[in-house]
C-alpha cells in the first residue's frame, strides 16, 4: 500500500517536472535561440544545391557527412521539424498553464473601494471637498468619464457611494493571441505542403496548356486550360526592363471564363490555382538557312519548322532546329549575339547538337557543311510559376493574430480605477481615488497623476 | 542632383552632432547638450529635404518611387530613422549622456553610404510594388530601434561595472551615466518598438514574396537571416520576463540582436550573396 503511495508520487514528480521543463520560460529562450543558430548554419551552408556545386567548396567525405546529417536540406530534416514541434508543445504547455491565471484576471472584483482594496493601490489620493456630495459626484465621474469611456459600477456600501471604472480588459487576452497565433501559422504552413504543389509552365503565345510541370517533377493536369494570348515586355531607356506581362484566358469546357493581363506583382488566380508572371522567352518558329557543302558548293535554302527533321539537299543529312538564344557567350567570354540550337542526323552517326551563330557566318562551319541564318520568324513564350496552396489564408490570420497579440502586448494594458466618494469624521466630503494596470505601469501612474489633479481642482 | 548636395551636407550636420554629444559626455555643460540635440535635429530636418527632393527629382526624371530602392537609399534612411529613434528617446527619458553612443550611427551610415553608387535608378518589374514601401519602412525603423538599444544596452554594461565598484572618483565620468535602471528600462523600451516593427516587416516581406513569386516563405538568406533577428528579440523579451535574466544577460542579448541585424542588413549582401555568385 505505501509503496503503491510512494510509485504514485515518484510518477506525479515526473509528470510535474516535464510540465514544469514545458512551461518553464529557460526552455523557450533556448530554444528560440537554438532555432536562430541552426539558420545560421543554413545560410552558411547553402541549402538544396545540387551536389556539384558542394564539391567545389568541400571535400568529398565532407559533403558526405553534410548529406547524412540532413545539412543540405536542413529545413525539412527530421530534427529541424523535432524543433519546431518542440516550440509548438512549449506553446501549447504555455498556454494551459497561464489560461487560469489570465481568465481570473479578466473577471470584475472588487468594484468597492475598502480598505484592503486601499493598501494595495498605487498613486491613492484622498481629497477633502467643501461642497455638497452630489456636485463632488458630477464633476468627478465627468472627469473620470473622460478617461474611462465604459459606465462605472456604481456601488452603494458603507456609508459613501463607489466608481469602478475599468479599460482594456480584453488586452489580457493578448498573451492567447501572440502566442497562439505562432501554431496557426504552423497549420497553415503543413496545410500548404500536405495540400498544395508548386510548379512551372511555359506557354508559346497563342497556345493552350492544360497541365503544368510540378517542382517534384511529374507532370500535374489541371481541371482547366490557359491560353496565352499574348505576351510583351516593356524596356526604360537604359535597357533595364520595366513591365512583363502575360494575357492569358482560362478556358473550361471550350469556355473563357477570365481573362487577365498578368504582371509580377499581379497574379491569376483561378479555382485557388494562382499563375505567376515569373520569366519569358523565345522559340523559333521556323528558321531558313544557306548552306553550303564542301569547298563551298551552294546546296541552296533550307526551312525548318522547330522541332521537324528536314532533309538537307544532295545528301543523307537532316537538321532539325531545337533552341535558341537572344545572347550567347562563347567559352572565352566574348558575346556570339543571337544562336540557334539544330541537332543534325547523319546516316551511321551518332546526332549532333550544334549553335549557328545569326550574325557571325564564317564560325558556322561544321564538317562538310557550312550554314548562314537567312531568316528567323520566333515565337515568345511566357514563363509562369504555378501555385496552390489552401494553406495561405490560415498563415495571414496567424499573421494578424501575432501582430494583434503583440502591438496588444506591448502598448495596452488593463486599466482599472476606483473613486469612492464618503464623509471624513468632520462630515466633509471626501473623495478617494487610485488606480492600478497590468502593465506599463509608470504610464497610468501619471494618467491617475493627472486625473486626481483635475479633481482637486474640483475644490476650488 | 541637388538631393546630393543635401545629403552630403546633412553628413557634415551629422558628424558635428556626434563630436558635440562626445565633448557633452566629456565637460556636462548643459549647453553644450542643448546645442548638440538642436545640431542633430537640424540634420534630421536637412536630410528629411534631402530624400523628399530625392522622390521629387524622381518623379521629373518620369521614374516616380519612393527612395527605399536600392542600397544607397536603404542607409540615408537608417540613419535617418536612428537619429529620429533617439530624439524620441532622448525627450521622453532625458538620457542624453547616451547621445555619444548612439550618435556615432548616423553619422558612420552616411558616410558609408557616400561611397556606394546613388543615381536614381528605375525599378525592375519585382520591386514595383506597394508592398515594397510598407515592408522597406517597418524593418528599418525596427532596425533603428534596435541600433538604440544596443547603443544603450553597451552604455548599461558599462554602468553596472561602475556601480558594484566601491566609488573611487565620485565626479567621475561613469557616474555621470543614467542610472542603470533607467538604461535597462530604455533599452527595453526601444525593443518593445523595434520587434513589433520588425514582425509587421517581415510578414509584409513575406505577403509581398507571395504575391510575387508565389511563396511566402523560401528560406533564403535575406529571409532567414530576419527570421534569426526577430527569434533573438523574441528570445530577449521572454529573457526580460524571468528576474534573473534581465541587466546584463538581456543586455548581451540586445548586442547580440543588433550586430545579427546589421549582419541581415550588409552582410548577407556582402558576404553570403558573395559566396552565392561565386558557386553560381
Ligand atoms: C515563437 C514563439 C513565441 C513568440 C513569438 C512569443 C512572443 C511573445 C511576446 C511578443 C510576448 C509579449 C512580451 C511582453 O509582454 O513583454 C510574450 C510574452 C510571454 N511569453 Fe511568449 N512567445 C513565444 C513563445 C513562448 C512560449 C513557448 C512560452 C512558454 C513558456 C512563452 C511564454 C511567455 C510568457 C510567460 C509571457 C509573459 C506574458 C505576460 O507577462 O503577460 N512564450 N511572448
Amino acid at each position: 500500500m505505501a509503496e503503491d503511495l510512494k510509485r504514485e508520487k515518484t510518477r506525479a514528480d515526473f509528470v510535474d517536472k516535464i510540465w514544469g521543463v514545458f512551461t518553464s520560460l529557460k526552455l523557450v529562450i533556448t530554444l528560440l535561440l537554438v532555432l536562430s543558430v541552426l539558420s545560421v548554419i543554413g545560410t552558411v551552408i547553402e541549402q538544396n544545391k545540387p551536389l556539384q556545386e558542394y564539391y567545389r567548396f568541400f571535400r568529398p567525405e565532407t559533403v558526405d557527412l553534410f548529406g547524412r546529417l540532413g545539412l543540405l536540406d536542413m529545413y525539412h530534416s527530421w530534427w529541424f521539424t523535432a524543433c519546431l514541434a518542440l516550440l509548438a508543445l512549449n506553446i501549447i504547455a504555455c498556454t494551459m498553464e497561464r489560461y487560469p491565471f489570465i481568465m481570473r484576471g479578466m473577471k470584475k472584483q472588487g468594484a468597492v473601494l475598502d480598505e484592503k482594496l486601499e493598501a494595495g493601490l498605487t498613486n491613492l489620493a484622498k481629497i477633502k471637498y467643501s461642497l455638497p456630495a452630489e456636485t463632488v459626484e458630477s464633476r468627478v465621474t465627468a472627469i473620470a468619464g473622460k478617461n474611462f469611456p465604459a459606465r462605472p459600477v456604481v456601488t452603494e456600501a458603507e456609508n459613501a457611494r463607489h466608481f469602478f471604472y475599468e479599460k482594456g480588459k480584453y488586452t489580457r487576452l493578448a498573451f492567447f493571441l501572440t502566442h497562439l497565433s505562432v501554431l496557426v501559422i504552423f497549420i497553415g504552413a503543413i496545410a500548404g505542403s500536405l495540400f498544395g504543389f508548386k510548379g512551372y509552365v511555359n506557354i508559346n503565345e497563342g497556345e493552350l496548356i492544360s497541365s503544368v510541370q510540378a517542382r517534384q517533377g511529374e507532370n500535374k493536369g489541371l481541371n482547366f486550360s490557359v491560353k496565352c494570348n499574348s505576351f510583351n515586355v516593356d524596356f526604360y531607356p537604359n535597357g533595364a526592363p520595366k513591365d512583363y506581362r502575360s494575357d492569358l484566358s482560362v478556358i473550361r469546357d471550350g469556355k473563357e471564363v477570365i481573362r487577365k493581363t498578368i504582371r509580377v506583382n499581379d497574379p491569376l488566380s483561378y479555382e485557388g490555382i494562382t499563375f505567376y508572371q515569373s520569366s519569358y522567352g523565345m522559340l523559333p518558329d521556323t528558321v531558313t538557312f544557306e548552306i553550303r557543302g564542301k569547298d563551298d558548293v551552294p546546296l541552296g535554302n533550307v526551312s525548318a519548322p522547330f522541332g521537324k527533321r528536314v532533309d538537307i539537299p544532295g545528301g543523307d543529312t537532316r537538321i532539325e532546329v531545337a533552341d535558341y538564344r537572344e545572347r550567347f557567350n562563347l567559352s572565352d567570354g566574348s558575346e556570339a549575339g543571337p544562336v540557334v540550337g539544330v541537332n543534325l542526323y547523319s546516316q551511321g552517326a551518332p546526332p549532333s547538337g550544334i549553335w549557328i551563330s545569326e550574325t557571325r557566318p564564317e564560325m558556322n562551319r561544321y564538317g562538310a557543311y557550312s550554314f548562314e541564318v537567312k531568316g528567323v520568324k520566333l515565337r515568345k513564350y511566357t514563363g509562369l510559376q504555378v501555385n496552390k496552396d489552401p494553406g495561405v489564408w490560415v498563415v495571414w490570420t496567424g499573421c494578424i493574430m501575432l501582430v494583434a497579440g503583440i502591438m496588444m502586448a506591448f502598448f495596452m494594458s488593463h486599466k482599472k480605477f476606483w473613486i469612492r466618494i464618503g464623509k471624513d469624521k468632520k462630515g466633509r466630503v471626501e473623495v478617494t481615488a487610485g488606480g492600478m494596470a497590468n502593465k506599463n505601469k509608470h504610464a497610468f501612474a501619471s494618467e491617475v497623476d493627472r486625473m486626481v489633479g483635475s479633481f482637486k481642482e474640483v475644490s476650488s | 542632383m541637388t538631393n546630393s548636395l543635401l545629403f552630403g551636407i546633412s553628413i557634415f550636420v551629422y558628424f558635428f552632432s556626434m563630436v558635440l554629444y562626445v565633448s557633452y559626455l566629456a565637460f556636462r555643460s548643459e549647453t553644450l547638450g542643448k546645442v548638440a540635440t538642436f545640431t542633430l535635429l537640424a540634420g534630421v530636418i536637412i536630410e528629411t529635404a534631402a530624400i523628399s527632393l530625392r522622390w521629387y527629382e524622381s518623379y521629373q526624371m518620369g521614374i516616380g518611387r519612393a527612395p527605399l530602392t536600392n542600397l544607397y537609399e536603404s542607409l540615408v534612411f537608417f540613419a535617418w530613422t536612428i537619429a529620429i529613434v533617439y530624439l524620441l528617446m532622448e525627450r521622453k527619458f532625458g538620457i542624453k549622456t547616451t547621445g555619444a553612443f548612439v550618435t556615432p550611427f548616423p553619422f558612420i551610415i552616411m558616410a558609408y553610404a557616400s561611397m556606394n553608387p546613388n543615381e536614381i535608378q528605375p525599378l525592375v518589374p519585382a520591386l514595383q510594388s506597394n508592398w515594397l514601401i510598407s515592408h522597406v519602412v517597418t524593418c528599418f525603423v525596427g532596425y533603428a530601434a534596435f541600433a538604440v538599444s544596443f547603443g544603450v544596452s553597451f552604455l548599461y554594461l558599462f554602468k553596472v561595472k561602475a556601480e558594484n565598484r566601491p566609488a573611487k572618483n565620485p565626479g567621475g565620468l561613469l557616474n555621470y551615466l543614467p542610472a542603470s535602471d533607467l538604461l535597462d528600462e530604455v533599452g527595453y523600451k526601444t525593443i518593445a518598438i523595434g520587434f513589433p516593427l520588425l514582425t509587421i516587416g517581415i510578414i509584409t516581406g513575406a505577403f509581398w514574396a507571395n504575391v510575387a513569386w508565389g511563396t511566402y516563405w523560401s528560406w533564403d538568406p535575406k529571409e532567414t537571416w530576419s527570421l534569426i533577428v526577430w527569434l533573438i528579440y523574441a528570445a530577449y523579451l521572454h529573457a526580460r520576463i524571468t528576474k534573473g535574466w534581465r541587466g546584463k544577460k538581456a543586455a548581451a542579448l540586445s548586442i547580440v540582436g543588433f550586430s545579427a541585424t546589421i549582419f541581415c542588413y550588409l552582410g548577407v549582401n556582402l558576404l553570403l550573396s558573395g559566396l552565392h555568385s561565386y558557386g553560381g
